[in-house]
């Protein structure tokens, strides 16, 4: 797999410098692309379009949902081809094998990875160009490429004097081998990387002009509202058409797996339409759950499961109980499709486009040559555009009636229809030493597995998924307590997978989201069990772990651990890896008659080599807020096998008003890049009940917090 | 038939009475800066202006805009380049997804409009909408740096 992606990847960028209308060593996958009906001259290359006018415009190979991917992958760019940053402008990729992510071997965005994965391809992309145009130049006068110097995108021969842009250059530089191994700029001569350099979307995102899904506009475009089976899985019993129709601007009513799409004119006469319809459902995978029955599903496999036996009075037997929750992204699903007799077009907020044009392929019987996916950008994705169930929903009801049909889900529909993050059950039992030191640690975990779940909907691969139920195998819900950095003697960890037919899915930071509350709890509750402070308990069990060692010191400063508080102030800390960062956060609080108060939080990340420091300051506050509103307030309540709750009313989110000042310190290091958009969410539960530990000394074992201290 | 004037442009648009102002902008006037998230005048993406005062327009029926009113939306607090509210919106870098960023920058236009030095319990009052990436912490810096800008 990685030669062939190479090999691709070196050809693109053959097709890709092409430019002045030339498109030149066409791959046979690209030409699917290049054939878009464009005049030539428009048409854009695999990764990077010379205009001849000079713009540069690269093609971005991940979703952009809020994570500067625009940003920071142009930033690698440019350095490498030795461009100036603002000449670059980008597009996001369609659907493509080209663009498959190299950790992934799929095209998708998620697991915070997109610099971790494609630093090293990119930077070879912009070298490789780079020494092609310079190859370029020195065929040209006649010189050796090695007395050529480049700068800001002209190549110069300093003895002749001789210079020329690299748009005069392109067409030639098109024609050349492509270098299987480029010389790579010496990091000391960065310009841009480890530089914040504004965000390439930002202008578009203060002035309304950024496409989202929700945008699309497609010449003759039908709109959609749906209605889908309350309890999850379930199927359409009945339907009166006719309900549905009355409503004026209606003009289809089309059913579809789970539910019925009303088509109309305009989305206002849809969703009417869809409110008016008269529709019952039968069956499903969640019939009559509540959160009391899934809790208690949960509580008797722990018992099953058994636990460790502790001695003496220095030991933990302590229960973590955390809920379902919603992606809530604040665009809604959407989708538009033109799906006509020959071809399929797509145009979808998606983090998975591949998969997303394969499953449009199935449902229209076209191959996948046929199916063209556009990209735009997301309005939050979080993990929820990991799913392509409104890809395929649109793909169906333009199928039915012949004609682009854009498909808009209700907040309702949304809040009722997410793929949740799982709830789940822990129990975990410390046994510590003489020193306070623990000298085992059990923990037994109980809920859905994410992992069987997407193997068996997402890929259809249902004996795959069933394998993984049956050997109660997840990492993806043990991530973060499966392998824990504290040296804690003996440790154990037994998962079982109970699934009470909920959908279930990836959520910012994932595993880590639960896991790291729990554990990150648990070693706080030891600390105070052994009389230690907290901080440097957890110091003294990361003693093998120096790059931890030396964030919690960097934390220590930022944030005046131990330093003294207003009076009823008072400090927690976590810290915690997921996706190759650590990230530790100190949380500053009050509480004042059973009101808490998250003043200020401090968060130290570890995310090695790095390219934009404003970028991973936002990404690290917005993880905060994100933390702080599912710690607080989030939970999914489920009766008779559906969701109550239904929009921002019932599902509240974090607002402006609760938000805490955040401070962010990023440690400097030349560590292999780590991931940025979700590690700093786990850490931020524990740390601000740990604060409400030491401010009130109630434990926390529950969330969200809700009324817990009133 | 009903008359809007919208960003100082008059328009006719042929809906239901009942159609919210929101759906009007986007899908017959083509007005797609001005969001969609949630019906219900929670969330605040659809945060419009009419005579200036910050309405979210999902839940305002287009019949009930008077005669004379003027809308105005994202794409038109900027006419001549950007606002300052946009200007200090891209200083302090405040869009991660974005897709909040429109309702958020018009409930912060009107705030400053008629308060040009809001303390932060004022700031905390009007800025209501949600943004579901936590971009809170650096809305209420640019809010402060577009009064500095406006000054």
């Amino acid at each position: 797999m990685p030669i062939t992606r190479r090999k691709f990847l070196y050809s693109s960028v053959l097709t890709g410098l092409a430019g002045s209308g030339l498109l030149l060593g066409c791959s046979s996958t690209s030409k699917q692309i290049l054939s878009v009906p464009e005049p030539a001259d428009t048409a854009l290359g695999l990764w990077i379009r010379i205009g001849s006018d000079g713009t540069i415009t690269l093609v971005i190979p991940a979703a952009e949902m809020g994570q500067g991917v625009t940003t920071s992958l142009s930033t690698i760019v440019a350095e490498e081809l030795e461009v100036d940053y603002e000449s670059i402008q980008t597009v996001l990729a369609p659907a493509n094998e080209e663009y498959n992510n190299p950790e992934m071997g799929m095209q998708g965005t998620g697991g915070s990875n997109s610099v971790i994965a494609w630093w090293e391809p990119l930077r070879k992309l912009g070298a490789s160009a780079r020494v092609m145009l310079v190859q370029a130049a020195a065929n040209r006068w006649q010189v050796p490429a090695e007395e050529c110097t480049v700068e800001d995108g002209v190549v110069l021969h300093q003895a002749s004097g001789r210079s020329a842009r690299y748009e005069e250059l392109t067409v030639e530089a098109a024609r050349l081998d492509i270098p299987s191994d480029p010389p790579l700029k010496d990091p000391k001569r960065y310009r841009y990387v480890g530089k914040s350099v504004p965000r390439k979307d930002g202008l578009e995102k203060v002035t309304g002009t950024a496409e989202f899904g929700i945008d699309v506009q497609v010449p003759g475009m039908l709109y959609a509202a749906i209605r889908q089976s309350p309890v999850f899985g379930g199927t359409v019993a009945s339907f009166d058409e006719a309900s549905a129709r009355q409503v004026k601007g209606v003009v289809a009513v089309v059913p579809v797996p789970n539910g019925v799409a009303v088509v109309a004119d305009r989305f206002w006469s849809a969703k009417k339409g869809a409110d008016a319809l008269k529709v019952s459902f039968s069956g499903g995978t969640s019939v009559g759950a509540s959160n009391a029955s899934i809790l208690q599903s949960y509580r008797q496999a722990l018992e099953e499961s058994g636990k460790a036996e502790l001695t003496g009075s220095r030991g933990l037997d302590v229960e973590y109980e955390l809920p379902f929750l919603a992606h809530a992204t604040m665009e809604p699903m959407n989708c538009t499709a033109d799906v006509q007799p020959d071809r399929c077009t797509v145009w979808a907020p998606t983090q998975f486009p591949g998969v997303a044009r394969t499953r449009a392929a199935e449902l229209t019987g076209l191959e996948e040559e046929q199916v063209t996916l556009n990209c735009t950008y997301l309005g939050g994705g979080f993990g929820r555009r990991a799913e392509v169930d409104f890809v395929a929903q649109a793909v169906l009801i333009s199928k039915a009636v012949g004609k682009p049909v854009k498909l808009v889900w209700t907040r309702e529909e949304d809040t009722q229809h997410d793929f949740y993050r799982p709830a789940y059950l822990s129990r975990v039992q410390v046994q510590l030493n003489e020193q306070g030191a623990p000298e085992s640690w059990d923990h037994q975990l109980a809920g859905p597995s994410i992992l069987s779940q997407i193997t068996s909907r997402l890929m259809g691969l249902e004996f795959a998924g069933t394998v993984m139920n049956w050997l109660d195998w997840d990492m993806t819900s043990t991530e973060g307590a499966g392998k824990i950095p504290y040296a804690v003697g003996s440790h154990n960890v037994d998962y079982t997978i109970v699934d009470p037919g909920v959908p279930v899915g990836f959520w910012r930071s994932v595993g880590s989201s639960h896991n790291a509350f729990t554990v990150e709890s648990v070693v706080d509750e030891a600390a105070h069990l052994a009389g230690r402070d907290p901080l440097e308990y957890r110091k003294a069990l990361l003693q093998e772990h120096p790059r931890y060692v030396a964030l919690l010191d960097q934390l220590a400063r930022d944030s005046g651990w131990g330093t003294p508080l207003p009076a009823g102030h008072a400090r927690g800390v976590a810290i915690h890896e997921s996706f190759k960062s650590i990230v530790g956060e100190v949380a500053e609080v009050s509480v004042e008659n059973g009101q808490l108060r998250v003043h200020r939080v401090y968060a130290t990340i570890d995310c090695g080599r790095h390219i934009n420091p404003d970028i991973i300051t936002a990404q690290v506050q917005g993880a905060i807020c994100f933390g702080l509103s599912a710690m607080l307030k989030e939970q999914i309540t489920l009766k008779d096998g559906a969701v109550v709750n239904s929009n921002f009313h019932d599902y509240p989110l974090l607002r402006l008003a609760e938000a805490p000042d955040v401070s962010v310190s990023i440690m400097q290091n030349n560590e292999a890049p780590g991931g940025v958009g979700e590690p700093g969410v786990p850490p931020l539960a524990p740390a601000v009940c740990n604060a409400i530990f030491a401010a009130t000394g109630k434990r926390i074992r529950k969330l969200p917090l809700a009324d817990q201290l009133t | 038939m009903k008359q809007l004037t919208i960003n100082n442009q008059v328009v006719t648009v042929d809906v239901d009475d009942d159609t919210p102002l929101l759906w009007v902008l986007r899908d017959e006037v083509g007005l797609t800066g001005t969001k969609f998230g949630c019906g219900i005048a929670q969330c605040g993406a659809c945060t419009v202006h009419i005579d200036g005062v910050p309405v979210r327009s999902c839940s305002y029926p287009v019949n009930s805009v008077p005669e004379s009113a003027q809308i105005t939306t994202i794409e038109g607090i900027g006419a001549n380049g950007l606002h300052a509210v946009q200007q200090a919106w891209l200083e302090e870098q405040v869009p991660q997804c974005g897709y909040c960023q429109s309702g958020q920058i018009m409930a912060a236009t009107a705030l400053l409009a008629t308060n040009r030095a809001p303390s932060d319990a004022e700031i905390d009052a009007a800025m209501t909408n949600i943004c579901r990436c936590g971009t809170y912490p650096r809305i209420r810096k640019a809010i402060r740096r577009a009064a500095e800008l406006m000054a």
